[in-house]
């Protein structure tokens, strides 16, 4: 197949023949650097949500050098403001925009939309374009592989989850959490603790201490961007872990693991997709299968034998051959969520509404 | 543990932040000037005291520190509300924004970073009590904040001070021909009031919950804001609405850690509903509002 012979493609190729003819340097200046902008909601840090997403641009960065210019715009409330802030950075020369929030969904959708020669990736969202993909892990299937550790480890048989809000990424991490957890103890409990809110340390602290408050000892930080909930459990001796990037050191003893999600190999393949001109917008539902999703720094307290059938586990979710949300699974209200043998397909999943059985606290509505 | 105790071992520590902040407005609105920036200025006490104490400067130094910071932005806004004669509630917004501004700043390389906590001082004999045990547990800034509270509410009451600030938010006119310094006191009592929102913040942030990150005051600021008003200017009130805030606030995270069937939003929001009906009904008397309202607040009071 011959690709498309544009302006990017003759520059780098007469740079790399110029190269020779020590005429590189200024063909190279004449080339621009790819403008990549991510826009994310909240304040980069060392840990969390946007933490993982800057991250995911570092091998980017380290690839490409100097031939692209990447802009982090951090704590962009969603809303009109972001709309404004992600149209500026296009305009600005960006042509590669990771749009770092569900929020950001419309006015992703319109830049994508006025500029086909811009590329978007859109966190968590649904819409799709020819230059517009969504992007979501399956942390799923690392809360899974945790919830057999917690089972193990847990002597109450009592887990709880700290949850900032009750929608579908959430509810599937807390219910495979708890369907890994009965995997290995049929007659665990896990609590749940909506704090309503994506970002209140204070409060999700006292959620943490709430759940240990009801003899709950391993406690899942279900979307917490800062170490409230993990160093409030170190503290009371109880088992934690969190999704995203590692919180380890708030945690040295009782740190049960990471759901780590590494962006870079979607995003490495994206970028190369649009100075190829191979992108292609997709829906991108990443897990292990991807190396997106990993779980990282267990806990050498997780007896040798329950490690060893999660790392059978965690292989068989890599190669395919098992998936958490097979039947049969029974809904919180006793009729059945999963048929016996089936498997939820993505779409099911990805807009889930019901706890599975075994989660104690009701769902709001 | 059960539910219950774990309510009452909790909500004194969780009220404090409001406590603290909510008594320096106290101050601040009772000689009359009427200062909405709390929200910037815990923020910057909370960084402030978290980059102290991280520094390991120690809690003591932090406090201090946080109370200094938080004062003097305080006396930017007494500056623009009483020299300048700017409008307090655009001033008092100006400044909160600029307070949360400057929190960002000075906290972009502390972000999500944590200090340790203090230890709970505990008093021997009632802390073993069953159930109510948890309620003598407290750290060290708690039973500071309570003989503060205490002292507060003794000034204010009491005290010739107290009097004089009352005077002054009252009738600055009669104040001023009695020989007092209208303009000096709502200086000192707002910068007083800052200093209050410095330590609330300070709390919130090395003690409460002891990290750092942007935004993490969560508009705990306007939640003492609205206490002073619904507590009608009384510091027991103040107080009674603070802890009430925090119990509920924690009931409602127990209720659902217990599994509860109620909707998590409606828990959520129970907080609010709850301190709004108990501090509404009882400032109901209209009499007493009339009594213990602060005539000249907001006013701008001219040479």
């Amino acid at each position: 197949m011959t690709k498309p012979l544009n302006r990017r493609r003759f520059l780098q190729t007469s740079a790399a023949t110029g190269l020779a003819a020590g005429i590189a340097p200024s063909i190279a200046h004449a080339q621009d650097p790819l403008g990549i902008a991510l826009v994310v909601p909240s304040p980069v840090g060392e840990v969390g949500w946007s933490h993982a997403l800057a991250m995911g641009l570092e091998p980017i960065k380290a690839e490409y050098g100097d031939s692209v210019n990447i802009t982090i715009l951090e704590n962009i409330p969603e809303g009109p403001d972001a709309d404004r802030i992600m149209n500026k950075v296009v305009a600005d020369g960006a042509k590669f925009l990771l749009a770092g929030s569900f929020g950001y969904q419309n006015g992703a959708m319109q830049i994508a939309r006025r500029n086909p020669d811009v590329t978007v990736l859109h966190a968590s969202g649904f819409m799709v374009a020819p230059n517009f993909s969504p992007f979501a892990a399956k942390y799923f299937q690392g809360t899974y592989l945790m919830g057999m550790a917690a089972a193990a480890l847990s002597k109450t048989g009592k887990l709880g989850s700290v949850s900032a809000f009750a929608i579908p990424e959430l509810i599937t991490s807390i219910n495979a959490f708890t369907l890994g957890a009965q995997s290995v103890n049929p007659d665990i409990e896990v609590s749940v603790v909506w704090v309503n809110s994506w970002f209140d340390p204070a409060q999700e602290q006292d959620a943490a201490k709430a759940l240990l408050a009801q003899d709950c000892d391993v406690i899942f930080s279900n979307a917490q961007d800062t170490p409230s909930v993990v160093s409030v459990c170190e503290e009371a001796g109880a088992y934690v872990f969190n999704l995203n990037s590692s919180m380890k050191k708030n945690a040295p003893t009782k740190y049960l693991g990471c759901v780590e999600t590494d962006w870079s190999p979607f995003f490495m393949e994206s970028v190369k997709g649009h100075l190829d001109g191979t992108f292609e917008g997709r829906n991108a539902f990443l897990g292990v299968e991807d190396n997106v999703v990993k779980v990282v720094d267990w806990n050498p307290d997780i007896p040798a034998e329950t490690k060893a059938k999660i790392d059978e586990v965690e292989a068989a979710i890599a190669d395919g051959s098992f998936h958490p949300f097979t039947g049969r699974i029974v809904k919180q209200d006793e009729t059945v969520g999963v048929e016996d043998g089936e498997t939820l397909p993505d779409e099911a999943i990805v807009s889930m509404d019901w706890h599975v059985a075994g989660v104690t606290t009701p769902l709001p509505n | 543990m059960s539910a219950l105790s774990f309510i009452i071992a909790g909500m004194l520590a969780a009220a404090m932040p409001f406590l603290l902040a909510a008594l320096g407005e106290l101050v601040a609105e009772r000689s009359g000037v009427l200062n909405l920036g709390i929200e910037g200025m815990m923020a910057l006490g909370a960084v402030v005291a978290f980059i102290v104490v991280r520094q390991s400067g120690g809690h003591a130094m932090g406090f201090v520190a946080a109370g200094l910071a938080s004062a003097a932005l305080a006396t930017v806004f007494a500056w623009l509300a009483l020299a300048v004669r700017a409008n307090q509630v655009a001033a008092g917004l100006a400044i909160g924004i600029l307070g949360q501004g400057l929190s960002a700043l000075f906290g972009k390389r502390y972000e999500s970073l944590t200090v340790p906590g203090l230890p709970k001082l505990s008093i021997p004999g009632l802390s073993e009590l069953p159930l109510l045990g948890g309620l003598f547990s407290q750290d060290a800034v708690v039973w500071l904040g309570l003989l503060a509270t205490l002292a507060i509410w003794a000034t204010l009451r009491f005290s010739k001070l107290g009097l004089v600030i009352r005077a002054v938010g009252e009738n600055p006119h009669a104040a001023r021909a009695l020989g007092y310094n209208v303009i000096a006191i709502r200086y000192g009592a707002v910068a007083f009031g800052g200093l209050m929102a410095g330590f609330a913040g300070a709390y919130a942030a090395t003690v409460y919950t002891p990290l750092w990150a942007e935004g993490m005051i969560a508009g705990r600021g306007w939640i003492a804001l609205a206490l002073v008003v619904f507590a009608t200017w009384m510091t027991g009130r103040v107080v009674f609405g603070a802890v009430l805030f925090g119990a509920v606030s924690l009931s409602q995270l127990a209720a659902q850690a217990g599994g509860v069937a109620l909707n998590s939003q409606l828990l959520a929001s129970l907080p609010y509903i709850v301190t709004i009906l108990v501090l509404g009904a009882i400032s109901a008397n209209k009499r007493l509002l009339k009594i213990n309202g602060v005539a000249s607040l907001g006013e701008p009071f001219g040479r």
